[in-house]
């Protein structure tokens, strides 16, 4: 019933604004009536209230939110088609949106790309609410984009598959170089890993019903044959050792006279010191990331430029 | 006549003796078989070059009859009365043993060692230590070198002592280099070096170490009943496997008295083993030959402390069968230990 409700109120907004059904930057007033338009199974507390309100409620069909206005209709148009027929074609929900907000560090983007997910009805008919958002900040003192995958989306992407795909894009985003090569580029990589299947870390995973991924403990068959065949060879070595009992002795030890032992010099002088290091990489790229709506989404670790 | 010693081995130039079972000549220590025709050729062949053994006859004190022994044969038995013969110019002289240790073993123990061989081995095959495997057991002094030998000298090595620490996202390893330089003396105390060629070094350095405590002065009568070899490796030509062991174990004391460190290479090693004192004793040995699906094993006992050594064949069918339920259990361990580290780090 509520879903409905929302649905009604989402349309008639649309009607009334006479809007196109793709690249609109018009947003709808979250409020009390309307639920605050979250008609996703996220629990509205008082912790998140303030992220769903600051985040901006819009029709979930457009795809295209061009907030920094990078793109011009014609190319919004195309964009918009070439994502309606990926989803078509994966039932994987996907979105576009450029900003233009100043930011600190990279999980402000993350957030706000999470929350804009979360809080707007993407990927609602999916599994999990299965989707990905691409995320443009022009920033101009630090322009930032990266990729999110949420519900099922994410077990197709590992940061090998997330690394190829924004390294490729980046020339294209870079300086606002060519924006719709770049998102064309893009959508096609996203069709090619979800005709790939999962990715090679998530072969054995799924994903619970607040988006985020576990592993199914399957049987690790390679390891644990190489695992029982050195235990096999070093318990036979063991075994035919104690058949072959008759060996070269090398040393007297037994026959040495321990009070014998007379050192007349003992040296030990410090020479030099070497130090090595190496960073742990602590990206945060891969695996399940928290919202504030308390689902699971992953990012591809992002680039700026 | 009798004879004691019939031939030598064309292999090896130990004594060969006629097995009545089998019909032909039987060398016990290189295992080689020939039939009569076959020794007499290569009889033939041998005096066309030098004939090197020494035969020597010698008559039984008890019964008077001819014992024909080889040359380095100290003891041995008259087979008409049975009685021990010792051919006392092999034990006197520079061949006079100074030392002794009695036989404390009996010819018993050594059956029933063997007997136990298949005990926490099971690679041996099941019929392997049956007593009917046995052929001969022969309790045999062994000439031994007794070494008394100092080592001194330098060993100078680099050694290194390795820190690990991390601080924020960054690991350091933190490597110290040190010259490391140890001089001095140890003495060791009568390293024993087999003096005798017919019996393999390996083997006799398998059945030490032997109870000094129980070394008294040598005399005759403690042979009775046992064969008695003399030496046929000089003591100076001995000495080299006792340098050889001593100067290992002292590389191996002055490096174990570099503590603290993680890794340590020898860069000098100036070590000299020099020998003090040498004497010349017979140890107890049970040999015990053994033949199992016409292979001959050879096997020895320490007469003195009891210790049982030989090489077992290894029964081809239980070790793939082994190797095969060893496979499987290891990797149902596997995936028991996978498991378990799975739900121990969680699913997510």
């Amino acid at each position: 019933m509520k879903r409905v409700k929302q649905l009604i109120v989402i349309t008639l907004c649309l009607l009334l604004n006479i809007t196109t059904v793709f690249a609109s930057t018009k947003t709808i007033e979250r409020t009390e009536e309307n639920e605050y338009g979250v008609n996703k199974h996220w629990n509205i507390t008082n912790s998140n209230k303030q992220n769903i309100k600051k985040t901006p409620y819009v029709n979930a069909n457009e795809k295209v939110y061009d907030y920094a206005d990078i793109l011009s209709e014609e190319e919004e148009k195309e964009v918009y088609e070439k994502i309606n027929k990926f989803i078509k074609e994966t039932h994987i929900d996907m979105v576009f949106v450029s900003i233009d907000m100043p930011y600190y560090n990279d999980k402000q983007n993350e957030d706000y790309a999470a929350d804009f997910y979360d809080y707007n009805d993407f990927g609602i008919d999916f599994e999990h609410y299965s989707g990905i958002l691409l995320l443009r900040n022009k920033y101009s003192s630090d322009p930032y984009f990266d990729m999110y995958t949420f519900g099922d989306a994410q077990l197709y992407f590992n940061q090998t598959r997330y690394d190829d795909i924004l390294d490729t894009i980046y020339e294209y985003f870079y300086q606002d170089n060519n924006y719709p090569k770049g998102l064309e580029i893009f959508i096609n990589k996203c069709k090619k890993y979800y005709d790939s299947g999962y990715a090679s870390n998530y072969k054995y995973s799924y994903i619970d019903e607040n988006g985020y991924i576990h592993q199914n403990y399957h049987v690790p068959y390679l390891a644990c044959g190489i695992g029982a065949s050195v235990i096999t060879l070093i318990t036979m070595l063991i075994l035919v050792r104690k058949n072959k009992m008759v060996r070269k002795a090398i040393t007297a030890n037994e026959y040495l006279d321990k009070g014998s032992i007379k050192y007349t010099q003992s040296m030990d002088q410090f020479v030099r010191s070497h130090t090595t290091h190496y960073t742990v990489s602590s990206s945060s790229g891969g695996g399940s990331h928290g919202g504030s709506s308390g689902g699971g989404h992953s990012s591809g670790g992002g680039r700026h430029g | 006549m009798s004879k004691v010693l019939d031939n030598k081995c064309p292999g090896c130039g130990a004594p060969i003796h006629f097995k009545p079972k089998l019909g032909i000549f039987k060398c016990d220590y290189c295992e080689g078989e020939y039939t009569a025709e076959q020794l007499k050729d290569m009889e033939k062949i041998n005096k066309e070059e030098v004939d090197t053994t020494n035969y020597v006859n010698y008559n039984c004190p008890d019964c008077g009859a001819e014992i024909i022994t080889d040359e380095n044969t100290a003891a041995t038995f008259c087979v008409y009365c049975g009685n021990t013969s010792i051919i006392k110019n092999r034990l006197s002289g520079e061949f006079a043993p100074s030392k002794i240790i009695p036989f404390k073993m009996e010819k018993q123990k050594a059956i029933e060692a063997f007997k136990r061989l298949r005990k926490g081995r099971p690679l041996t095959p099941k019929t392997f230590t049956s007593e009917n495997n046995i052929e001969k057991i022969q309790g045999v002094y062994i000439p031994f070198w007794l070494y008394e030998v100092d080592v001194d000298g330098t060993i100078e090595a680099t050694a290194t002592r390795v820190k690990s620490w991390s601080s924020g996202d960054t690991h350091y390893t933190k490597t110290d280099y040190y010259n490391v330089v140890r001089t001095g003396t140890m003495s060791y105390h009568r390293v024993p070096v087999d003096g005798s060629t017919r019996f393999a070094n390996d083997m006799m350095n398998t059945i030490e170490p032997f109870d000094y405590s129980k070394l008294i002065d040598y005399n005759h009568a403690y042979l009775s009943g046992f064969l008695a070899e003399k030496y046929d490796v000089n003591k100076k030509d001995a000495f080299k496997d006792a340098e050889t062991r001593t100067l290992n174990s002292t590389k191996e004391e002055m490096l174990n008295s570099m503590h603290g460190y993680s890794s340590k290479t020898i860069r000098k090693n100036k070590l000299e083993s020099k020998e003090k004192n040498v004497e010349y004793a017979l140890l107890p040995v049970w040999m015990v030959n053994v033949k199992y699906n016409n292979e001959y094993y050879l096997f020895a006992m320490n007469g003195e402390s009891g210790k049982f050594i030989g090489n077992i064949p290894i029964d081809k069918k239980k070790t793939i069968l082994i190797s095969i339920i060893s496979f499987a259990v290891s990797f149902l361990i596997c995936v028991a230990i996978s498991y378990i580290i799975f739900n121990m780090g969680g699913a997510a």
